[in-house]
């Protein structure tokens, strides 16, 4: 592709202005990634009068220390079914949705209503609908013979987490699943009716492998999402309990640092964050520039 | 192989749009039907309501005698051509061609040999382990093609395969797919709006206006007799040339000239049809009708642009004529069309075919 190019016959004019984005990124990225990577190869003490420099004295311990390795585990776990859950149920809504939409073009606009909608609703829908005492999941799940508490059951509490966080996510997903499968010619679906296979059949031989580096570029959106964006789900509804069933790694670098003020360790926890978000993001621009679209 | 028989079948879109009116067919086993004519005037929704991708809103459509308005595509037998391939794109040319085959669960050395032989016969074996979009225009037009072949289908549906194409390409594989059809022998329908491709591929030309059939037959029939200004002016390049003329006591005139006399033709105002390459012009600088405009050099031929009585005209001669501003016509009546000025109904038929029997 072609650029405008600018030629700039001051040499300080293109430095003077790049120079509010680089303050920007400065000041609340790099400055504070910096003070982590340093905070996280030190020891204070919990007044904060003394500090010492303990080298991966941090790191070590946290790979040895069951909890986090916990906060490894659940994190996995969140992040897997979180993506699947919302992922799974935006595509069976985008096929679905699909069709009308082939059948009428009119209903295009319709489709941004949700994902307007959808994130302030979530929040108190789901606080609603799952509340021990008002909610009435629970009661329905009392009615079905299960006694429903995520404040004492870990699974209940996970499944509450997975789905207020998938829920955000969903028409998310779902639009992009719309844009991708509305990408796809009529005319494949056709050739392959014609030859000879079924709705089902086509969609798994056909349409599903032509949405993958669609489905590709969420599942690497969704991950990243669930690993960080989740603090506040998880703040509201679990505090990472019961027993650090809900803690994922995210909201224990929050517990150990300001709560517990244990900031080397809570330091080194975020440095390994980081390290993650940029092998997500390198991930995902090599495989999506590498398997774009046929 | 079968034949396919459409009995007044109609199209109604969702919305009202009647976009086929009441078709009636019989295609014979091992045929070639070429349904041509204007965008919008149904070819592809006739073809699709063949194909089963659209629904029958009314009337009959058989395949090899079973009637198949309510069967799926996978069951009609046949087998299509899209404008624009419908190559499954994470495919295999190999897969792709073997798609239909492993869907029908044939078996695996069945399927192998039948894909071999198709790719040998299309000269597509050096690329069946690449992608469609490692392939040229022409070679995923013919992986198109081979994924209709493999099948051995009932007949083969075509909804504007060449268009895609440049023009040198368009008439190579035009060539291919008649002498292909030729040699397998299965029952094809194609639809174009290129006139030419029409004329040459098809045993029977369908020309289609607005829905329905305008005239169906061989395809030098319809060029020589048409049955309409419409099928008149649609076949050919270039047109025929058509002009407002009058009929009185069987003097055909356009403006005050005398074309045609003794037409058993009733009294009225008519359109005279002339194909550009039925008459020749003679120069006569003191009394010729003709004004020439300008000329258009084909090589062989020319083109003589000009006008009649006030009217535009067509004439394709060799380079041979002299040429002059003023010219007369040299016309044989037989090469006159008469059409009804009112419909386009021609009107002369009767007519005409008795001078063509005294010929023969
Ligand atoms: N899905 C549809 N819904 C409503 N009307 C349609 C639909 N598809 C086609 N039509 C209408 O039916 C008529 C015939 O369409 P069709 O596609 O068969 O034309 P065509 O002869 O193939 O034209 P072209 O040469 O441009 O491909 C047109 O007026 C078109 O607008
Ligand atoms: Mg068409």
């Amino acid at each position: 592709m072609q650029t405008k190019r600018t030629i700039f016959h001051n040499r300080w004019l293109p430095y003077l202005l790049l120079a509010p984005q680089l303050a920007i990124t400065v000041i609340f990225f790099l400055w504070p990634a910096a003070q982590a990577v340093r905070q996280s190869f030190l020891r204070e003490d919990a007044f904060g009068l003394k500090t010492e420099f303990v080298g991966l004295g941090n790191y070590l311990r946290l790979f040895s220390d069951p909890s986090y390795l916990n906060a490894f585990q659940v994190t996995a776990v969140f992040a897997v079914s979180v993506a699947a859950l919302s992922m799974g149920l935006a595509l069976l809504l985008a096929v679905a949705v699909d069709r009308v939409l082939r059948a009428n073009q009119s209903y295009t606009t319709l489709l941004v209503w949700p994902y307007a909608v959808a994130p302030a609703v979530a929040g108190v829908l789901w606080w609603f609908l799952f509340n021990p005492t008002i909610g009435i999941l629970p009661y329905a799940l009392e009615q079905l013979g299960y006694d429903w508490n995520h404040n004492l059951d870990g699974t209940d509490a996970m499944i509450l987490v997975v789905i207020a966080a998938s829920w955000k996510q969903i028409s998310y997903n779902f639009l992009f699943f719309v844009a991708g499968l509305q990408a796809i010619p009529q005319s494949l679906r056709e050739a392959a009716a014609i030859d000879g296979a079924g709705p089902v059949e086509r969609f798994f031989t056909v349409v599903f492998p032509l949405l993958s580096p669609t489905t590709f570029f969420l599942l690497v959106i969704n991950v990243t999402y669930t690993m960080f964006e989740t603090f506040a789900v998880i703040d509201a509804a679990t505090e990472g309990g019961p027993s650090q069933a809900t803690n994922i790694l995210v909201y224990k670098v929050y517990r150990d640092g300001f709560v517990s003020l244990n900031l080397g360790s809570s330091a080194a926890q975020s440095v390994i964050l980081m390290f993650i978000v940029i092998a997500l993001t390198f991930v995902q621009f090599r495989w999506i520039e590498r398997r774009v679209q046929y | 192989m079968a034949r396919i028989d459409l009995d007044s079948v109609r199209k109604i879109y969702p919305g009202g749009v009647e976009a086929v009116k009441g078709v009636d067919l019989p295609i014979e086993d091992g045929g070639f039907v070429v349904l041509v004519g204007p965008s919008g005037c149904g070819k592809s929704t006739l073809l699709r309501m063949i194909a089963g991708l659209e629904t029958i809103s009314d009337g009959e459509i058989r395949i090899g005698g079973r009637r198949v308005n309510d069967a799926e595509p996978a069951d009609r037998d046949i087998a299509m051509v899209f404008q624009n391939y419908a190559l499954y794109p994470h495919m295999s040319v190999r897969q792709n061609l073997s798609y239909g085959l492993r869907n029908r669960r044939m078996a695996r050395d069945e399927i192998a040999r039948r894909v071999e032989e198709t790719a040998r016969i299309l000269e597509i074996d050096a690329f069946l382990d690449r992608r469609p979009k490692a392939l040229s225009g022409g070679q995923r037009q013919r992986v198109a093609m081979g994924r209709a072949i493999v099948r051995e289908p009932a007949a083969f549906l075509f909804d504007e395969p060449l268009s895609n194409l440049d023009a040198k390409l368009r008439v190579q594989m035009r060539g291919e797919i008649k002498q292909l059809q030729r040699r397998l022998g299965t029952t094809s329908v194609y639809v174009t709006h290129d006139q030419l491709e029409a004329m040459t591929l098809a045993d029977t030309l369908v020309v289609l206006n607005g829905g329905r059939i305008e005239q169906a037959g061989r395809p030098l029939d319809l060029y020589r007799h048409p049955d309409t200004t419409f099928v008149a002016s649609f076949l050919g390049s270039p047109a025929m040339n058509l002009l407002s003329a009058r009929v009185s006591g069987g003097d055909l005139r356009v403006g005050s000239l005398p074309l045609a006399a003794r037409l058993p033709v009733p009294d009225g105002p008519v359109t005279a049809g002339l194909r550009p390459e039925a008459f020749r012009l003679l120069p006569d600088s003191t009394s010729g009708a003709f004004r020439l405009d300008y000329v258009e050099e084909l090589g062989s031929t020319r083109l003589l642009h000009g006008h009649l009585e006030g009217q535009r005209l067509v004439c394709q001669m060799g380079i041979e004529h002299p040429l002059a501003d003023r010219m007369t016509l040299d016309l044989d009546p037989e090469a006159l069309h008469v059409f009804d000025a009112e419909r386009g109904r021609r009107l002369d038929t009767a007519w005409q075919r008795a001078q063509i029997r005294s010929l023969a």
